[in-house]
């Protein structure tokens, strides 16, 4: 069985999706967070698959460009949710509710 | 062997490092802040906000009076592509700067008597800055996407930079989760975009697919290529986010009211403005070819924002938040020009000086905001606008010409912005847009004259039985410094000047 560039890009899409709805029906922030990770490889995947596809290696640069800055991304939202969690004791989305109008 | 270093020699020879000092020396001043607090004693340490504002200034000078022709390096491209320096660039430069120094002057009345450290937000503050710069004159998508995420993780700082503060966090954390969400969408249709302008399966496929110039030309012979579309489509639903376009502004009102108000005003003004430099590059010089599909969808995002941002902002009571909404509707204004500039060329000069009419109001009204209410969290509801032209008349005259202007009264400048947005709409024949514009214009003037209301005329209350203890308590008397009734009285001023006479800069920003 050959493995072509269009399994690659199903495969990606697919774990775009799980993120995706990830990011919106999960309550847990860490959960959540997970979940946005997961968008940005399955980004990964598909630059790395059309990387190899066309030829050229842009898209492979790229991905250490996107790995970076989700390692950046990583270290100031994990901080962020440390703190609240210090002040509020909860990283349920549901519980933290005081910007309301 | 020649042949195989030439290509290393060609892109190492267009590294103009003059081509961006100005970002570079923004850079440096942010570095020489933290340097400068380890150095300064404790006692000295008050005066590195005064060295941050300063440095700005003379790089904004030195922009304004030696730079103007970008080093040389207008309509060059540098870095092997991945910068282009043109007009836009140069004017989102001057832009952000006087964003960045008013962003500055209100974080020294906000900061001033917390338990936080201070040197850092002027520092991200720069960071910040110049990577919005960048962003404006990126010409390769990798470029862009560096320059966004800099961006981007600055203000996830700076919206939870009150950390004593829950609500602060709260706001933090929501403005991190769906920019984070955005940004997703945006690769992801960058990762397509970059497929399809390369693949060898197609004709015309590019060795680099990712820099705007080559995507267009492959996209000129592509138009109607699905997967291209479905990746312009994510790249424009990332970029929607920065502006808050309808409907990815679920963030802008309870991110605004967590914030504190300098980084409020930052957002409001500087991610915005962002976000259109970079919708102006992409419209007009990436994916102008696929006009057939572009255009209704902006359209639609248009419609949508400016209807959703009108409608609600009608209902509410917290300063912020109304801020915040009308913004959206403010930015579905300028998408109407955005489309307009496909059609007129000059509309992309309207849309830049609606921009700057933007940032003199938004900040005269931000400004009063800081000063009326420096504990965070606190005396942005309507109610706490009672009597201010009563109590101090200096702010409440600085707030009247702030909101007039941005809900578009004749003659202060906001009139004007939107008259000339309005005039290359009809040109283009975007009638329908224009009518959506005009219906959203007269839905504003009706919270904007609730606010100016609340703050100008007297309560009047039925008196049951004593008149005198009707009269609402005096607020306590707070002496303005000299230098805020410069700044806040110059931003006022300057609106009412600008809707008289607007020469000098519709000169300066009719070159483009």
């Amino acid at each position: 069985m050959n493995i072509g560039i269009v399994d690659f890009l199903v495969a990606s899409a697919l774990l775009f999706a799980i993120g995706f709805f990830g990011v919106l029906l999960r309550r847990n922030t860490l959960v959540v967070y997970m979940c946005l990770e997961l968008m940005l490889n399955a980004v990964n995947l598909a630059l790395v698959a059309f990387s190899r596809f066309n030829g050229t290696m842009d898209g492979n640069i790229f991905v250490f460009f996107i790995i970076t800055v989700a390692a950046a991304e990583v270290a100031v939202g994990l901080a962020i949710i440390v703190t609240l969690f210090r002040r509020r004791e909860t990283v349920q989305l549901p519980d933290l509710n005081l910007l309301r109008h | 062997m020649n042949d195989t270093l030439s290509p290393f020699k060609e892109i190492a020879a267009s590294n103009q490092w003059s081509a961006i000092l100005p970002e570079i020396s923004l850079g440096v001043l942010a570095l020489a802040l933290l340097v400068l607090e380890i150095l300064f004693p404790r006692h000295r340490r008050k005066l590195i906000p005064g060295v941050a504002i300063f440095g700005q200034l003379l790089v904004l000078f030195w922009l304004l009076l030696f730079y103007r022709d970008g080093g040389g390096f207008l309509g060059q491209e540098t870095f092997a592509g991945m910068l282009f320096h043109d007009e836009l660039g140069q004017a989102m430069r001057v832009f952000f700067l006087l964003t960045s120094l008013l962003v500055g002057y209100l974080g020294t009345i906000t900061l001033a008597g917390k338990p936080l450290p201070k040197v850092e937000f002027y520092h991200i503050t720069l960071v910040v800055t110049a990577a919005l710069m960048l962003l404006a004159q990126s010409n390769h998508f990798v470029m862009f996407f560096i320059s966004l995420e800099t961006v981007t993780v600055g203000f996830y700082v700076l919206v939870s930079y009150f950390r004593h503060q829950s609500i602060s966090l709260e706001a933090g954390l929501k403005y991190l989760i769906l920019s984070g969400v955005s940004s997703a969408i945006l690769l992801f249709g960058i990762a397509l975009l970059y497929g399809i302008g390369g693949s060898p399966l197609l004709a015309g496929a590019s060795d680099d697919a990712m820099n705007f110039g080559a995507l267009n030309a492959f996209l000129k012979n592509h138009p109607e290529n699905g997967l291209a579309l479905i990746g312009m489509v994510m790249v424009i639903a990332g970029v929607a986010f920065k502006i808050a376009a309808f409907p990815f502004q679920i963030w802008v009102p309870d991110v605004y009211q967590g914030a504190s108000t300098p980084v409020t005003a930052f957002l409001a003004v500087g991610s915005k403005a962002a976000g259109f430099a970079v919708l102006l590059t992409l419209v007009l010089k990436v994916f102008q070819p696929m006009e057939a599909v572009l255009v209704p969808v902006l359209t639609v995002l248009a419609t949508l924002t400016i209807l959703f941002g009108n409608i609600a902002a009608l209902t509410q009571r917290n300063t912020k938040r109304l801020m915040g909404l009308s913004g959206v509707a403010h930015a579905g204004y300028l998408l109407v020009g955005v489309i307009a500039s496909l059609y007129v060329p000059w509309a992309q000069g309207a849309v830049l000086f609606y921009l700057f009419v933007y940032l003199l109001a938004s900040f005269a009204v931000f400004g009063v905001m800081a000063h009326l209410s420096p504990e965070d969290g606190t005396g942005d509801e309507l109610e706490d606008y009672l009597n201010l032209a009563r109590d101090r008349p200096f702010l409440a005259v600085v707030l009247v010409i702030g909101l007039g202007s941005l809900a578009g009264i004749p003659p202060l400048a906001g009139f004007i912005g939107k008259v000339l947005i309005f005039i290359a709409a009809f040109q283009a024949g975007l009638y329908w847009l224009l009518g959506v514009s005009i219906f959203g214009v007269v839905l504003s003037i009706y919270y904007y004259f609730g606010w100016i209301k609340t703050a100008v005329f007297r309560e009047w209350k039925v008196a049951p039985d004593d008149e005198d203890e009707q009269e609402a308590p005096r607020r306590e008397h707070r002496e303005i410094a000299p230098l805020a009734r410069l700044i806040l009285g110059g931003l006022a001023v300057a609106t009412v000047v600008l809707g008289f006479f607007q020469g000098p800069l519709s000169d300066w920003l009719g070159r483009l």
